[in-house]
């Protein structure tokens, strides 16, 4: 495990912002998750040892973090807050920032093109950061966090104030750091980004880890929200009366279909056992029993719905 | 009906008509550092020499009466006013540095502006902020301290035999909050940093008057006076308590520096407070 | 330099330096060091303008003592612990309140380094600008013949000019890591406690800088060693504070 948290507790004065969380986060990408002032801010300046821990630990790579600053060669840190040299130039500044890494001039500027290049504002690096654009200063951020070439990249909200055009390719570059062997952290309230980077997530709220691991195995488990099944055929009431009849008369009801209604052309069906559902179901499209069923969508075997059912205003 | 409504319900009531928002920015700039402690204390500590002031008056006129030294004297309400300038110095940097940087490097310029309040709105609220504190630690006390005075003597008579008293404070305190809180409302419109805004602040007064004094010293001539705020509004306040310089042109000429000093930090703020920074 | 300190150190003081010199920050060492060669250029084309000597509070004081003045006064009481307050108080503050700490505390160096490094550039810069502008206000205001007698007396002076802005810069950076708002206790401490305490009697004066700075007292072994020991405080203080960075 790359981030391993045990007990993991900070305050601010009377206000808990992280409250004993344990949890370990893999190789690969997780998406850190949650509502505004769930924690996850906190948990990141605690994993990069901006905030020392209230009680508990948090170790990177298998070491404390606070006060162990050669821990930093490993750790690419891309902070929420927009906060720049305004002065400098995007290459200067990144430069800079690679050299306090120990590189020497001619390594830093290389490192800082490169970077700069990654994230597509090479053009521009010339140019004065306080001249940038939102979404120019975003990036410019996580130049200098992939500079130096990071085992671990933390990001907070890294896609914040970019276009959506920007927003894929950052995604996508995102991926590839990840397919090239990094480990990265990302941040967001926005789901549907989490969910186009990674399956893998931790979500927090009220300064508490609600739930962690695969999105999907994580749906399955929230019980008291069956799984909605969408089912587009040409005769939904027969796909229907198929569904209800394979029952087991003693029980009254398919253990698998908890309620059935009906769509415009399609039959919605909830079912607490997913997986026995959608074996039955390819049986019986597979027989024709029921006539052609032309399309089947899940519309909450997502990220929304678990951020949904688990965090309950 | 028993069961009330608890739905999202549209304001009914009324509007301030357009130009009361100086008022709102004024009144939250105030509850806001009052909150802060620190801010609080230097407040209070800038009563202390009230505080001695009216010891002193109290001895004069009730325990030692006639002592020439406890008595008061208009020489009395011109020291006072013109030793509280270290406190506002101190409070116009605290309160003032802010006041419009803050908002500059929060973008919250755009917000202000983009609601039905103009710019002269905008800065005659951040300068009444400032304003409301420096009056509170100048005129406030000073004519306290003449209240202190008849309530202590039992009689007008001070008052009376002094007439031009109560005008003298009012226009000293006002040029004092009008020089410091100008100043200081130009200078942290110059900079998204309230800490180089108070910086330039402090630069400006500190260095100005030292210089002043150091040029005057060396060269004899009192026009050197002008190049500092403070000493001007020195003169100037000795003037209004009828101490004159021994050069009534230079009176004339501090008179036009002044005025030309608060039209400069005018200027300023009318080119600076914008919604929009166009950044090259 | 080289170890986990220096090295370090020595990359913060090369970006620091940068910063130091960038425009608006600069306008303040400039103003501070072109100041007193404008009055110095007075007092010389007032001497130059048919006065022999000149007399301030009564007294015929010649150019040699009216720089003696200047030094004491306008650089050792206003420059130096000016420059000191509002430089040194900002070194890490301003790092703090922009939020750019941040990229500083995840590179790989101990924050000590980021410290030292940071005061390094500032004390380069200041002495830097301060020391030739009083050494060009000797030159102005000195009669040429005087020089070279009173040029020890000028380095002593350049001396303990550089040394009150390494102490003061220590000092005030200290409070710049500590405080949240160190710029109005620094000019507190300088133009209000400094200039109070210094007319006391009794040992009250010992409790400033400004004491150390005169010559008639010896006080450069105190000096250095208020400045090493604000510097290491001030370095121990970011190891094991934490900030939490306003939203």
């Amino acid at each position: 495990m790359i981030i391993a948290a045990d007990h993991l507790s900070k305050w601010y004065g009377h206000v808990s912002g992280l409250n004993d969380v344990t949890v370990s986060l893999p190789e690969g990408i997780t998406g850190l998750l949650g509502p505004n002032g769930a924690g996850k801010s906190t948990f990141m300046k605690l994993v990069t040892g901006q905030l020392r821990p209230s009680a508990g630990s948090v170790r990177v790579f298998g070491e404390p973090i606070w006060g162990n600053p050669a821990q930093y060669r490993r750790l690419g840190f891309c902070p929420e807050h927009d906060a720049f040299y305004d002065h400098m130039t995007g290459v200067e500044w990144v430069a800079a920032l690679a050299r306090l890494h120990g590189m020497d001039d001619d390594a830093a500027a290389a490192a800082a093109k490169r970077a700069l290049e990654a994230v597509d504002l090479l053009d521009v690096g010339h140019r004065k950061i306080g001249s940038y654009s939102k979404g120019m200063r975003q990036r410019v951020k996580l130049a200098q966090a992939i500079a130096h070439d990071p085992q671990l990249l933390i990001l907070d909200e890294p896609l914040s104030g970019m276009d959506p055009l920007m927003r894929r390719r950052t995604i996508r570059l995102i991926k590839e750091w990840a397919s090239a062997g990094k480990s990265i952290v990302v941040s967001s309230h926005i789901l549907h980004e989490i969910e186009a980077m990674t399956a893998n997530i931790v979500l927090m709220h009220n300064g508490r880890v609600v739930a962690e691991g695969d999105v999907h195995q994580i749906r399955a488990l929230i019980d008291e929200h069956p799984h909605r099944v969408w089912i587009r055929a040409q005769d939904p009431q027969a796909v229907a009366r198929t569904l209800l009849a394979r029952l087991e008369p003693s029980r009254g009801v398919a253990d698998d279909v908890a309620s059935v209604r009906f769509e415009e052309g399609a039959v919605v069906v909830e079912t607490p056992k997913p997986d026995a559902f959608y074996a039955r179901l390819t049986e019986i499209a597979a027989s024709g029993e029921a006539g052609l069923i032309e399309e089947v969508t899940s519309p909450d075997d997502n990220l929304q719905a678990v951020f949904t059912y688990l965090v309950k205003p | 009906m028993p069961i009330h409504d608890q739905g999202y319900r549209h304001y009914t009531g009324g509007r301030a008509l357009h130009g009361r928002g100086w008022w709102v920015i004024a009144h939250h700039g105030v509850l806001d550092r009052l909150r802060e402690r620190r801010f609080l204390a230097l407040l209070l500590f800038a009563w202390s020499l009230f505080v001695f002031r009216a010891v002193e008056l109290y001895i004069g006129t009730t325990v030692i009466r006639g002592a020439f030294f406890f008595a008061p004297s208009e020489e009395t309400f011109r020291t006072f006013l013109e030793q509280q300038r270290l406190f506002v110095f101190f409070i116009t940097i605290y309160a003032g540095a802010g006041l419009i940087a803050t908002d500059r490097q929060s973008n919250a310029l755009q917000i202000y502006l983009s609601k039905p309040i103009t710019r002269n709105n905008y800065i005659g609220g951040k300068l009444l902020t400032l304003a409301l504190f420096l009056v509170a630690v100048t005129w406030f006390p000073a004519m306290l301290l003449l209240v202190l005075q008849i309530l202590f003597s039992g009689s007008l008579d001070f008052v009376i035999s002094h007439p031009r008293l109560v005008p003298a404070i009012t226009l000293a305190s006002m040029l004092q909050v009008a020089l410091a809180s100008m100043m200081m409302l130009a200078l942290s419109s110059l900079s998204r940093s309230r800490r180089f805004a108070a910086m330039m602040y402090a630069g400006i007064v500190i260095f100005a008057g030292v210089l002043d004094g150091a040029l005057e010293r060396v060269s004899g001539n009192p026009l050197w006076v002008l190049i500092s705020p403070q000493n001007t509004l020195l003169l100037l306040i000795d003037s209004i308590f009828g101490v004159p310089p021994d050069d009534t042109a230079v009176l004339g000429l501090a008179v036009a520096a002044f005025a030309i000093l608060l039209a400069a930090c005018l200027f300023t703020l009318e080119r600076r407070v914008h919604a929009v920074d166009v950044v090259a | 330099m080289s170890g986990p300190l220096l090295g370090p150190a020595r990359r913060m003081f090369e970006l620091a330096l940068g910063e130091m010199l960038w425009g608006r920050r600069a306008v303040f060492m400039g103003l501070a060091a072109g100041a007193p060669i404008l009055l110095a250029v007075v007092a010389r084309l007032t001497l130059a303008g048919g006065s022999a000597v000149l007399v301030v509070n009564g007294s015929r004081i010649d150019s040699e003592a009216m720089f003696g003045t200047a030094v004491s006064l306008l650089y050792l009481r206003f420059i130096v612990p000016a420059l000191g307050v509002f430089y040194g108080t900002s070194l890490i503050a301003e790092e703090i309140e922009e939020k750019t700490i941040t990229y500083l505390f995840v590179r790989p160096m101990a924050r000590g380094a980021i410290v030292l490094g940071k005061y390094l550039a500032y004390l380069v810069c200041v002495v830097a600008v301060v020391l030739p502008s009083a050494a060009l206000v000797f030159v102005i205001m000195v009669p040429f013949a005087s020089i070279g007698p009173l040029f020890g007396t000028v380095l002593r002076d350049l001396g303990v000019m550089a040394l009150g802005l390494a102490t003061y810069g220590a000092l005030f950076l200290w409070a710049g890591v500590s405080f949240k708002r160190p710029l109005v206790g620094g000019l507190i401490f300088v133009f209000g406690w400094e200039s109070v305490a210094l007319v006391l009697p009794g040992y009250v004066r010992r409790l400033t800088i400004a004491y150390y700075l005169q010559p008639t007292v010896p006080g450069v072994a105190t000096l250095l060693a208020v400045a090493i020991i604000a510097l290491f405080l001030a370095m121990q203080t970011i190891e094991r504070r934490e900030y939490v960075l306003e939203q």
